[in-house]
């Protein structure tokens, strides 16, 4: 009999388990297989193969039942993610129903999920700047929740690193808010971007538009040829998944990677319900799975665990995994399990006109925009919130029929538009300030359907975030005066929480074990062979997308933790 | 060619909504004379000419499905009063049938629906005529033929003379 079970044991015995395997996962998976480990990767959703399993990728509009309009069914059913610009007919498929993972709104919160081998990497928008140390010392400097533990130097090797793999196309512009990355050729500007630019250029000194930087091949190297990958065809379809592994996702890159070496085994349908801790050996041995058809729970064993199954989740399984040394959550000694918890602020955007450049316009398509770095408060506290927002820009020209008519004279002007004006626009992306009132939990009583405790979000705007939007809408409309821009219109959208798909936090990184989960090497302080290398894990959000920055802090814990297993440290 | 591919994939049991029995599942909410007038109709707001009309691209069973499958049950009953009137409007205006008018009688009772004052006859007509716009224009034969439209354009230039180039693409 215990034979037996020695066996099974065995049989469920790997050197590593990776949670999840969206954009961290992917990197956890690439790294600890790429270093020898035996991975075992545990994905609650569904197997996503590269291209076969992009149902929708090479329909052309007319394919679309309803030209990419949703279902009123699925309008109705699904209040929550159909709130997400990136949902739609030719989407549904790789986001999370709201039915399926239900949790508790203990304020507004629009959890935006994809649960599948793959995770958001397949539907992201791809921006991917580094962070800088104006980032990595703002809590310090401006006394807000702890100190991080690294700075930019610690992490700006591996940028590196991941940059050269998943191919970022880019400028240099040698900005000290964003450094320079290893970069392929940037995307085309067009000429009233251009104009925007200059008037920006000449007019103030600290701000700066340029060339966004985005997880496209514009130019493939070998290194991206070896994942099967090839150059970006300006689609802009990406989110229905590229059959180019034109930009950078889980599966075009960094899954069928891993799976290369041989060492890695993947098991989709597989929800990790919690990590196990043993209070002899002090350290964590392995995970419980709830098998996502069956239902049934099956134990898997690993030296070390990477937990990659995205900011709100990774807080979910750590606040699941109780025992009788950690009663509230795993490695939660400090009690800060779960707090601090921030985002993304994307609720205000400024649209305007343009009549000049009247002769040119554009022709193709390009799957990035040009971006403005942060300028407020980037030396010192001068404004009256603290940190400051970045924003997206672009502009464009489109064409214009009289709709007015019928018969044979609607035909032929529908069929002959003119080109119309151009318009540009404008979105803010806010820091938000991690407090310990914004925090997530678990609730007593209500299950999902895995019989897993529901989790309860409770995140909120606060005073800070208002008055950034306002000097967002006053600044922009500023700088669109000054280029000339009519019928400047700034808006609000009140939109809750959530839909700008940063949430950040929760289980942040710190010097002390006393406020904080994670040390420098996102390991736990109290359990040193579990790391978190997703957005739970931040200290601080940043006005930057964090993707890059998960990608980076990921490969960084895997160096160290293959080194730290050769010392016998994990 | 991306229906040949399609035809090559088998996709997994998820992604069925794809499949051709889910389009002709499709509940006709419509009666065969409904039906009809809305076929009518949208060939009079973009008719035959020296290129196909909006009936030849099935832009009627387009509309039809649209309003079945994304719209609520207010709009769908609009839909059916508006063009079960259709007839009675028509003898009043012009003593015939729709379908029996001529292109001019047909135009001008358009027109007149444009400016009705009557919000349900009104919206009626508006719903009508931007879905078969919309259909119209993102139908094979326009988009292919008429429009040019390319899937893979493989390039982004920001600055070209607008001589060289009429229409941007849609997305
Ligand atoms: C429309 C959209 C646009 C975006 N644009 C950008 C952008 O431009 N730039 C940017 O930086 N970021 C962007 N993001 C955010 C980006 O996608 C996420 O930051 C990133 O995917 C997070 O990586 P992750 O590994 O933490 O999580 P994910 O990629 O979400 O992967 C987590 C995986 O873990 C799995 N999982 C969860 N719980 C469990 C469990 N209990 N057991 C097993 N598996 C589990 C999930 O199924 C999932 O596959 C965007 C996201 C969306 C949806
Ligand atoms: S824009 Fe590039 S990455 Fe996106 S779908 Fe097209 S080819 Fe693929």
């Amino acid at each position: 009999m215990s034979y037996l079970n020695i066996d099974a044991q065995a049989l469920n015995t790997y050197d590593a388990i990776v949670i999840g395997s969206g954009i961290s996962g992917g990197w956890a998976a690439k790294e600890l297989t790429g270093k020898g480990l035996r991975t075992l990767v545990l994905e609650r959703g569904r197997d996503v193969r590269h291209v076969t399993d992009y149902p929708t990728t090479n329909m052309q509009p007319w394919e679309f039942e309803h030209r990419n309009q949703l279902k009123r069914e699925v309008r109705e059913a699904n209040p929550i993610i159909s709130k997400c610009y990136a949902f739609y007919e030719g989407t549904e498929q790789f986001f999370v129903k709201d039915a399926e993972h239900p949790y508790i709104q203990e304020k507004p919160f629009d959890w935006i999920r994809g649960y599948q081998v793959g995770g958001k990497s397949l539907m992201w928008a791809r921006q991917t700047q580094r962070w800088s140390d104006f980032d990595f010392e703002g809590p310090a400097r401006d006394g807000f929740a702890v100190d991080w533990p690294i700075r930019y130097a610690d992490i700006a090797p591996w940028y590196s690193y991941v940059e050269k793999f998943a191919g970022i196309s880019g400028n240099k512009d040698g900005l000290a808010t964003l450094p320079d990355g290893e970069f392929l050729p940037p995307h085309e500007w067009n000429c009233v971007e251009k104009h925007f630019q200059q008037k920006v250029a000449g007019k103030y000194k600290d701000r700066h538009v340029i060339m966004g930087r985005a997880a496209h091949i514009s130019q493939a190297k070998p290194i991206h040829f070896q994942q099967g990958r090839a150059q970006c065809q300006h689609r802009t379809i990406c989110e229905r998944g590229c059959p180019f592994g034109g930009y950078f996702s889980s599966n075009a890159s960094t899954i069928p990677w891993a799976a290369k070496t041989g060492k890695m085994t993947l098991r989709p349908n597989s929800v990790v319900h919690s990590i196990i801790y043993d209070e002899k050996k002090g350290r964590a041995t392995g995970v419980r799975v709830v098998d996502a058809n069956t239902k049934q729970m099956t134990e898997y064993y690993a030296r070390v665990i990477f937990l990659n199954a995205a900011a709100l989740n990774s807080n979910l399984v750590l606040l699941n995994s109780t025992s009788h040394r950690f009663p509230n959550g795993l490695g939660n000694d400090s009690g800060v399990l779960g707090k601090y918890a921030a985002f993304h602020n994307y609720r205000a955007g400024i649209s305007a006109e343009y009549d000049g450049n009247l002769d040119s316009t554009t022709d193709g398509r390009r799957p990035n925009s040009p971006y403005i770095p942060r300028f407020r408060n980037v030396h010192k506290q001068e404004m009256g919130f603290l940190r400051g927002y970045a924003a997206g820009f672009s502009a464009g020209r489109g064409s214009r029929s009289d709709q007015s008519g019928v018969g044979a004279d609607l035909k032929e002007s529908l069929l002959n538009p003119k080109l119309g004006g151009w318009y540009v626009g404008s979105h803010m992306m806010g820091e938000t300030i991690p407090k310990e009132s914004n925090y997530l939990a678990l609730d007593a009583s209500q299950k999902d359907p895995f019989g897993i405790p529901q989790l309860k979000i409770s995140i909120a705007y606060d005073d800070n975030d208002d008055k950034m939007v306002k000097d967002y809408q006053e600044q922009l409309t500023e700088m669109f005066t000054e280029a000339g821009f009519k019928n400047i219109r700034v808006r609000d959208s009140h939109a809750s929480p959530g839909l700008d798909i940063h949430e950040m936090g929760g289980v942040r990184m710190g010097k002390d074990p006393k406020t904080s989960m994670l040390n420098k090497w996102n390991q736990l302080h109290a359990v040193k062979n579990v790391f978190v290398t997703d957005g739970a894990c931040m200290t601080s959000t940043s006005t930057q997308n964090p993707s890059l920055t998960y990608m980076a802090l990921t490969a960084r814990a895997a160096d160290y933790a293959v080194k730290a297993m050769k010392q016998g440290l994990v | 060619m991306a229906g040949a591919l399609g035809g090559l994939i088998s996709l997994p049991a998820w992604a069925n909504g794809w499949s051709t029995e889910t389009v002709q599942s499709t509940q006709h909410f419509l009666s065969i004379n409904q039906a009809d007038q809305l076929a009518e109709l949208v060939e009079t707001i973009i008719p035959v000419t020296d290129t196909p009309g909006a009936k030849a691209l099935n832009v009627h069973q387009f509309v039809q499905k649209m309003v079945a499958d994304c719209y609520d049950k207010t709009t769908q009953e609009n839909l059916q009063k508006g063009l079960d009137s259709l007839d009675d409007l028509a003898k009043a205006s012009f003593n015939k049938t729709f379908a029996e008018g001529d292109t001019a009688q047909r135009t001008a009772l358009l027109t007149q629906l444009s400016k009705s004052t009557d919000t349900a006859q009104k919206d009626f007509y508006s719903l009508v005529k931007n879905l078969t716009i919309r259909g119209y224009m993102t139908s094979e034969y326009v988009m292919t033929n008429l429009t040019h439209y390319q899937f893979i354009p493989g390039h982004y230039y920001g600055c070209v003379p607008v001589k060289a180039k009429t229409a941007s693409q849609p997305k």
